[in-house]
């Protein structure tokens, strides 16, 4: 999967608890969830689990921490993918 | 430094589904699980908790600026309940906080300080503040005499706060 995809499929996961439209339609990678989308905290965890789902992987506390922005989401994706 | 957290239990509601499966395994410890699977208003519990995190985060994010998603390292536990007030700590390495949780039918509201003589000194500030942001921290001038105080804010839904000391 290549990393446009990979930003198409974050862009549908994030658009229901988006809070800022302008900032939702000009997503890229250094989109920040919490700042820039305005997504409520109690919701990121909602992010989490649907990315869990979406790409059939599980994300460890650890990288759980720095799931804030588009940028490390995809990382954490391409190597939760690359570990399968 | 203080730290707080409201949350709107109608919004909350409608944007959260805490019994989705995995949701309180990502947030909640073992025993703050146990705590909510047990009580008389798990919904109220789960929120309760949430919001001594969150307070406690700000404080935590503040003193170490360090910032991140890691609820569950942000153990809670409770000390006392006097009415509707919940005292308790919230322990992140070796750090501690206290913390103030009001229980309402309508919000959750939690204020995080880094001693119990603080609770005595919190200042409640009107919401059109004026407010300044320094490091994407906020801060107040005190008018009385020039001082810069870290404030925290939290809204949700119907619900505004800012807090100092």
């Amino acid at each position: 999967m290549d990393k446009q995809e990979i930003i198409e499929k974050l862009r549908s996961i994030v658009k229901p608890y988006s809070n800022n439209q302008n900032a939702f339609d000009n997503l890229t990678e250094s989109t920040d969830f919490i700042s820039d989308l305005q997504i409520n905290s109690a919701n990121l965890v909602d992010v989490i689990l649907d990315i869990e789902e979406e790409f059939d992987i599980v994300i460890d506390n650890q990288s759980m921490e720095r799931m804030l922005d588009v940028q490390s989401a995809i990382e954490i994706i391409e190597l939760k993918l690359s570990e399968k | 430094m203080i730290g707080n957290d409201i949350v709107d239990l109608a919004l909350a509601q409608k944007d959260s589904n805490w019994r989705r499966h995995g949701f309180l395994d990502k947030i909640f410890t073992e025993k703050e699980q146990l705590l909510i699977l047990k009580s008389e208003y798990p919904e109220t519990m789960v929120w309760n908790l949430w919001s001594r995190k969150e307070a406690s985060y700000k404080i935590y994010n503040r003193q170490t600026q360090k910032r991140g998603y890691f609820p569950l390292q942000l153990e809670c536990f409770t000390v006392d309940i006097i009415n509707d007030f919940y005292y308790g700590n919230v322990i992140i390495n070796e750090q501690i906080y206290f913390t103030k949780t009001e229980i309402t039918s309508q919000y959750i509201n939690t204020i995080a300080v880094l001693k119990v003589s603080d609770f005595d000194s919190i200042q409640f500030l009107k919401s059109n503040t004026a407010i300044q942001k320094d490091n994407g921290l906020p801060f107040y001038r005190d008018p009385k005499n020039a001082v810069l105080k870290p404030v925290s804010i939290s809204h949700h839904g119907r619900f505004e706060q800012i807090v100092c000391i």
